[in-house]
């Protein structure tokens, strides 16, 4: 599913990742970790092309990501579903209309996706806040509600950024189900997180970070 | 997809209605009064045209010149100048014609005592100017006036067309203007939620319909305003004209769907060119 060799990206001469090579299986579940800086949040921005490499070469689902046109790339971010850290939802529309307008342009006509969206929404315990606009939800209901906007159209590739960074235990726990469940269907999820808690809830492949090196690559704990 | 960036669209006017308004109204302005000078432009038209007639200039040959030299010298002006034709004006029209287009003869004319009058040769072209040019030869003495009321009522109908042209241009410009500003500014407005959009997966049409439907309804509005503007002001001024005992500026029937088709490209042309460099710059950062 994602093939990195050689990965390096350099901002203002710093260097934030360093020759990172790795494989990612199709169905796998991975845990990006590692302190503050070590390039989590920016490993993901390259696999989803907010980002372009430096130096090396990055491929998800089989494409070179930093070859693509425009179009090329917005075709493959359809088959990824991205939990932002800062949420990235459209303040002038709904908690129903954050998450239908990604099924619009997914194709779906306007009924079945205010279906799927409220079916998700419910999912995330957030059904009744539909008409809500974002400014006046919590953290932790803008988190969810960016987390709803990701799974609604099903993707192939779950990328999220410090998913449960805003929720409490309770609901990080659920997050994480929700995940495993997912994953447990097929879909690559790959969940960049300083959470130790996290990490120790759920055993799976682990990658630390150090200063923008993979440090370890295995099981958790190391 | 199109329904969707039509509710996008709608959603963004309702949002920006005020703003979406204004611009409406701001170019019903300049369209309209664009549409009204072409009016008057079309109307000018036919005098232009006697600016391009032929003219008739009179040429006083020099009174020594007998006949065979007066007839060497015609047909020698035919040879040169094929497009001339040329008349010798008969005995007894001459004296009337030489006070008409002479008068400073009048008292040569009037005298006690009888002189040779001068031969008279009416001369039609297109180009005066060469006629008058027939003063630096020794057979012509003098050349009668060069240009006729017509020609200077079709001199003035050119120089009108040019400005309304001109004026025209001018206010279609500001419109243009007016319309990329707007849309530069929603779009900017917006930059956020476009960055957002193109990371979960919208394609760059997806992400401009709305933008683009957005920008051609006040377009279409301004046109129809436009039409009404220009057709308001064609019949204000054509009562006026009218009243004078001349042929009032009709309103051309093709007009209305000009000026809705110039209210649709104009918004729509300007947001292609402000959303395609945004694109550029958001690449370029």
């Amino acid at each position: 599913m994602i093939r990195l060799r050689n990965l390096t990206k350099t901002y203002d001469g710093r260097r934030i990742l360093r020759g990172i090579d790795l494989k990612v299986e199709a169905g796998e579940f991975l845990f990006l970790t590692g302190a503050s800086g070590a390039g989590k949040s920016t490993l993901l921005k390259l696999l989803y092309a907010a980002e372009k490499p430096s130096e090396g070469v990055v491929w998800v689902a089989g494409q070179r990501v930093d070859q693509m046109s425009r179009n090329q790339l917005a075709m493959l971010r359809r088959k990824i579903g991205v939990i932002f850290q800062d949420f990235k939802l459209l303040r002038h529309k709904t908690v129903l209309e954050n998450v239908t307008f990604v099924l619009r342009f997914h194709g779906l006509g306007s009924r079945e996706a205010h279906r799927r969206a409220y079916q998700v929404l419910k999912r995330l315990g957030l059904h009744h806040r539909q008409s809500a606009l974002p400014e006046v939800l919590s953290g932790g209901e803008q988190q969810r509600v960016a987390i709803a906007r990701a799974l609604a159209y099903q993707p192939r590739l779950i990328l999220a950024d410090e998913p449960t960074g805003n929720l409490d235990a309770d609901l990080a726990g659920e997050l994480l189900s929700l995940l495993c469940d997912i994953n447990y269907q097929g879909a690559t999820i790959i969940v960049a997180t300083h959470d130790h808690a996290l990490l120790e809830a759920m055993p799976a492949r682990t990658l630390v970070l150090n200063q923008g090196r993979i440090e370890y690559d295995g099981s958790w704990p190391p | 997809m199109t329904a969707h960036a039509l509710e996008e669209a709608l959603a963004l006017l309702r949002r920006r209605g005020a703003i979406s308004a204004v611009l409406a109204l701001s170019l019903v302005v300049p369209m309209s009064l664009a549409g009204f000078t072409i009016s008057l432009g079309l109307w000018a038209r036919p005098l232009v045209a006697l600016e391009r007639q032929t003219t008739v200039v009179r040429v006083l040959l020099h009174p020594r010149m007998d006949t065979v030299q007066r007839q060497d010298w015609l047909a020698e002006q035919v040879r040169l100048h094929p497009g001339w034709r040329l008349t010798e004006v008969r005995q007894e029209a001459l004296k009337e014609r030489l006070k008409l287009w002479f008068p400073y003869l009048e008292d040569l004319l009037e005298g006690e005592n009888p002189v040779e009058l001068p031969t008279l040769v009416e001369v039609e072209a297109e180009d005066h100017e060469e006629v008058s040019a027939l003063t630096k030869g020794p057979a012509v003495i003098a050349v009668g006036p060069t240009s006729s009321v017509d020609q200077i009522l079709g001199l003035i109908a050119r120089r009108l067309g040019w400005l309304l042209g001109g004026i025209s241009i001018v206010l279609l410009a500001s419109a243009s203007l007016l319309a990329a500003t707007w849309i530069h500014l929603e779009v900017y407005r917006h930059a956020d939620e476009i960055t957002i959009m193109r990371l979960v997966g919208a394609t760059e049409g997806a992400i401009r319909s709305p933008f683009l439907i957005a920008a051609l309804i006040p377009g279409i509005c301004a046109g129809v305003g436009a039409s009404v503007g220009a057709w308001y002001l064609v019949h204000s001024v054509g009562s006026l004209v009218e009243s004078m005992g001349l042929t009032p500026p009709a309103y051309p029937t093709w007009l209305p769907a000009a000026e809705i088709a110039v209210g649709m490209i104009l918004p729509v042309a300007a947001a292609i060119v402000t959303m395609a460099r945004h694109a550029k710059l958001e690449e370029a950062e």
